[in-house]
């Protein structure tokens, strides 16, 4: 296929057909502009809420006498407060946007019970900020990423049903046999996540485990959240954009089912790795360990896939948003996994079991992995639920520098700092403050990378802003983040 | 794919075979340990908490303490907690089968906790011929947390001599074979808050600016940190815990902890000063006619603190305290026989 005239177009198609489809597809996305704004309008106030909180904890933790000493700015509440923020708010909500997009214009539908999604992600709101004022109040339940008390655990339930008794049904409508590798992915994350988050409260709450199960299960959770909820929505995100962008399909079908179900197996299973050599029977972490190993399988199949659609067509990342956020998303896909990898082996992890490593891993999960990947995705959405383009392309490119430059440095720091402050902390030799004293530093410079990713944060928020009041640009031509030159944007 | 019954079954197949393995079956297996006790049926581990202590769990939890600290000790094989004296041997499950929520934590930005309590001076102790400085520290600690100490004060029996700070290089680990044999020989009731075993460096303050000489000899394996300072209680005792959490800096101007100010009041004296008052110095101190004191939540999380001991031993895993080490450094090759299956409540567990 020749990419060199025109960069970036969907797939070519007889002209014929193409009118109508495209028409159909126009149809469909206009069907889907109110509840997939809601969301992403939503996920991009939470996203600045969480960035403010995020400074905080990030300079309270190398300086704990900022802003004194109020109970509820306490670094302990923020900090919570900031993940349950990020995870439920930003993440979810922007998951969400980006998969009911998808699912509308997979299943060849347009959007049906509206009135259903748009009411889930009222309580989901709703929730959240419940959720985030208790931990603030000091009634936070003490179980890591479960902190919402249970109130608003069943709130968030209720606007989950909504959004996924919607997932279910529009499914259950959807046109033509095909069921692409994408709606797999959603179909699993819609499914999925329910389950977890029933069988986490129900375990944590209703009918509590005894003991140290209790943390089994609160990382049994928070690891398949991240695996088989974001990573799912993510993974699903990048399997649609990539070929999507570049007008190729995805190079094999083979390998991506391949993919998917041996990352549902495998990922599943990982959560033990969090509490490696703490008191729970061997064969418990061990078989995460062993799990973990192998998502190298999907990480590899994945990324194998990715690669050889992308192949000839890296040039492109040169001119689309859309595919540079993306791929950059599925890259830190395996950087991710496989420091979850290398963290999870035990010789390892007796080092970096309680350091910033944990945090690193974190982020490098839910940021450079998911949230550039749906980042990726609103660059491509939004144009088409808006009918603008973007307005500024040298936004788009200061968002993306500042953002991967900012999650770079962060991941460094935490990564370098982790090491050195387990490897202190393993050293009988030093005093404890000694482990503290040398990761404070790295604690600095993630600061600074904080910086960075909350201007660009500020960036897309005001880009965002500028396209929902209708001040994108009107233009055929989507938004490129360099002025196209003929014939050097090609592949070979 | 065509068919959709196929992918939902794979689907729901996957997360339900991930749920029963690491949740159903674990608790199955490890879900329904009871305490231990020994052939009469006295000397129970562990014990349900007071209700300070789970008062004080949930402040625990609101003020986010556990993304700092953690609450379990590894084996000694494997990392060196036991030598950093964080307890005598390492967590189990039966540990913490009456803790709600259960803090393991995944981060020790500060020092671990599981045997925070363990670690306190005995109060009777405390008035130590040095301390003069602070002669109401006993009295302020019992009155303090009055369900902890107090049963600590009954449990703890006589303790092994205090140890001077030169020496506790060397002593280190195994220098307290008294904490972790006593239980056995002698068991006190109200254990789980009782055996005090009181580390070597809870003395340091006997002789001010001792410890300092310590330091930079290169040789403290596991030194206390932060390091007593003259002046303030014990070290681990409720009054020095009130300290350290309204003005964590007064102890050590290096720490990173936040001062949790907002769980004590500040008021004017009125007529006597309260015996519960701090002992604040510096620029911490409250103005003249002032004192501090804490509110219910600080003395119910510092009657948390101190009832965090696990220094009890239990049959499946072997207190280190129990074998004298050789050495300043525990042989690694004694743990062996206890290794890591121990965590379970399979009955075939290594007795040794």
């Amino acid at each position: 296929m020749n990419t060199t005239d025109i960069p970036l177009k969907d797939p070519a198609v007889s002209a014929a057909a193409g009118d109508t489809e495209q028409l159909e597809r126009a149809y469909i996305d206009a069907s889907t502009r109110v509840p997939v704004l809601m969301f992403y309008t939503s996920a991009i106030a939470w996203l600045i809420v969480g960035t403010i909180l995020a400074m905080v904890v990030s300079f309270k933790l190398h300086s704990p006498d900022l802003f004194g000493d109020i109970s509820f700015i306490t670094w302990g509440r923020l900090r919570p407060a900031h993940m349950n923020v990020m995870v439920y708010g930003w993440a979810s909500m922007a998951g969400m946007g980006t998969a009911v997009w998808l699912m509308a214009r997979l299943c060849r539908s347009t959007l049906r019970f509206p009135l259903l999604i748009a009411a889930g992600a009222v309580f989901w709101n709703v929730g959240v900020l419940i959720g985030v004022g208790a931990i603030l109040l000091g009634d936070s339940t003490g179980f890591q990423w479960l902190e919402f008390p249970r109130y608003v655990a069943v709130i968030l339930f209720v606007a989950y049903t909504l959004m996924a008794s919607w997932a279910v049904l529009m499914f259950r409508h959807r046109r033509g046999e095909q069921i692409y590798i994408t709606q797999w992915y959603l179909l699993g994350a819609f499914l999925w996540f329910p389950w977890l988050y029933a069988a986490g409260q129900l375990m944590l709450f209703v009918v509590p485990v005894q003991g140290v199960l209790q943390s089994a299960v609160t990382w049994w959770y928070a690891n398949n959240l991240l695996f088989l909820w974001f990573g799912a929505i993510a993974l699903g995100t990048a399997y649609y954009m990539i070929p999507k962008v570049i007008g190729r399909p995805v190079y094999s079908y083979h390998l991506a089912t391949i993919g998917f179900w041996t990352y549902a197996l495998f990922s599943s299973w990982t959560g033990m790795t969090r509490l490696i050599d703490g008191p729970f029977p061997a064969w418990m972490v061990t078989a995460s360990i062993a799990a973990t190993i192998l998502t190298i399988i999907p990480v590899a199949t994945v990324g194998l896939n990715h690669h050889l659609t992308m192949q000839g067509y890296f040039p492109l990342l040169r001119y689309s948003p859309t595919l540079r956020f993306t791929v950059f998303g599925a890259m830190s896909y395996t950087v991710f996994s496989v420091i979850g990898v290398l963290i999870s082996l035990r010789s390892v992890a007796a080092y970096v079991n309680f350091s910033q490593v944990s945090i690193a891993y974190t982020h490098l999960g839910l940021y450079a992995f998911f949230t550039m990947t749906i980042f990726g995705s609103m660059y491509y959405i939004v144009p088409r639920l808006v009918g603008r383009e973007w307005r500024y392309g040298s936004l788009i490119k200061l968002h993306f520098w500042a953002s991967a430059y900012g999650i770079g440095l962060m991941t460094l720091m935490l990564l370098v700092g982790g090491f050195t402050q387990g490897a202190n902390l393993e050293n009988p030799a030093l005093p404890f403050s000694e482990s503290i004293e040398t990761v404070l530093p790295y604690l600095r410079g993630r600061s600074i990378a904080g910086i960075l990713l909350t201007v660009s944060h500020f960036i897309f928020a005001y880009h965002f802003g500028l396209m929902l009041l209708g001040l994108g640009r009107t233009s055929t031509v989507p938004t490129f983040l360099n002025p196209v030159e003929a014939e050097t944007s090609g592949g070979h | 794919m065509k068919g959709l019954a196929p992918l939902f079954l794979g689907i729901f197949g996957t997360f339900a075979f991930s749920w029963l393995g690491l949740t159903v079956i674990p608790t199955w297996q490890i879900g329904h340990l009871n305490p231990e006790s020994d052939e009469e049926g006295t000397d129970i581990y562990p014990r349900p908490q007071s209700g300070m202590f789970k008062q004080g769990e949930h402040v625990y939890a609101a003020n986010g303490c556990v993304y700092c600290h953690s609450q379990q000790v590894r084996a000694d094989y494997i990392a060196d907690d036991i030598e950093r004296k964080w307890g005598t041997r390492r967590s189990t499950p039966r540990d913490y089968i009456f803790d709600r929520p259960v803090f393991l934590g995944k981060m020790r930005m500060g020092q671990d906790l599981a045997n925070i309590g363990a670690r306190a001076p005995a109060p009777e102790e405390s008035p130590a011929p040095a301390q003069a400085a602070s002669p109401a520290s006993a009295a302020q600690g019992a009155a303090v947390s009055s369900s902890s100490v107090e049963a600590s004060a009954k449990a703890g029996g006589p303790s092994s001599p205090a140890s001077s700070p030169a020496s506790s290089p060397a002593a280190s680990p195994g220098s307290s074979p008294a904490s972790a044999d006593s239980p056995n020989a002698s068991p006190p009731p109200g254990q789980r808050t009782g055996v005090a075993s009181p580390s070597p460096g809870q003395m340091a303050n006997t002789t001010p600016g001792g410890s300092s000489p310590v330091a930079p000899s290169g040789q403290t394996p596991g030194a206390p940190w932060p390091i007593q300072t003259a002046g303030l209680p014990p070290m681990y005792s409720a009054a020095w815990h009130h300290v350290h959490l309204y003005a964590p800096r007064s102890i050590n101007p290096d720490s990173n902890m936040p001062s949790y100010r907002f769980l004590y009041e500040k008021r004017r004296i009125g007529g006597e000063r309260s015996a519960e008052a701090l002992q604040l110095s510096g620029s911490d101190a409250p103005p003249e006619g002032w004192e501090v004191i804490p509110t219910y939540d600080a003395k119910c999380v510092v009657a948390y603190l101190m009832g965090l001991n696990q220094s009890h031993p239990l049959k499946e895993v072997r207190s280190v305290g129990a074998a004298p080490a050789t050495g300043g450094a525990p042989a690694p090759a004694v743990q062996g026989a206890s290794a890591a299956p121990a965590a379970g409540g399979s009955p075939a567990a290594p007795k040794k």
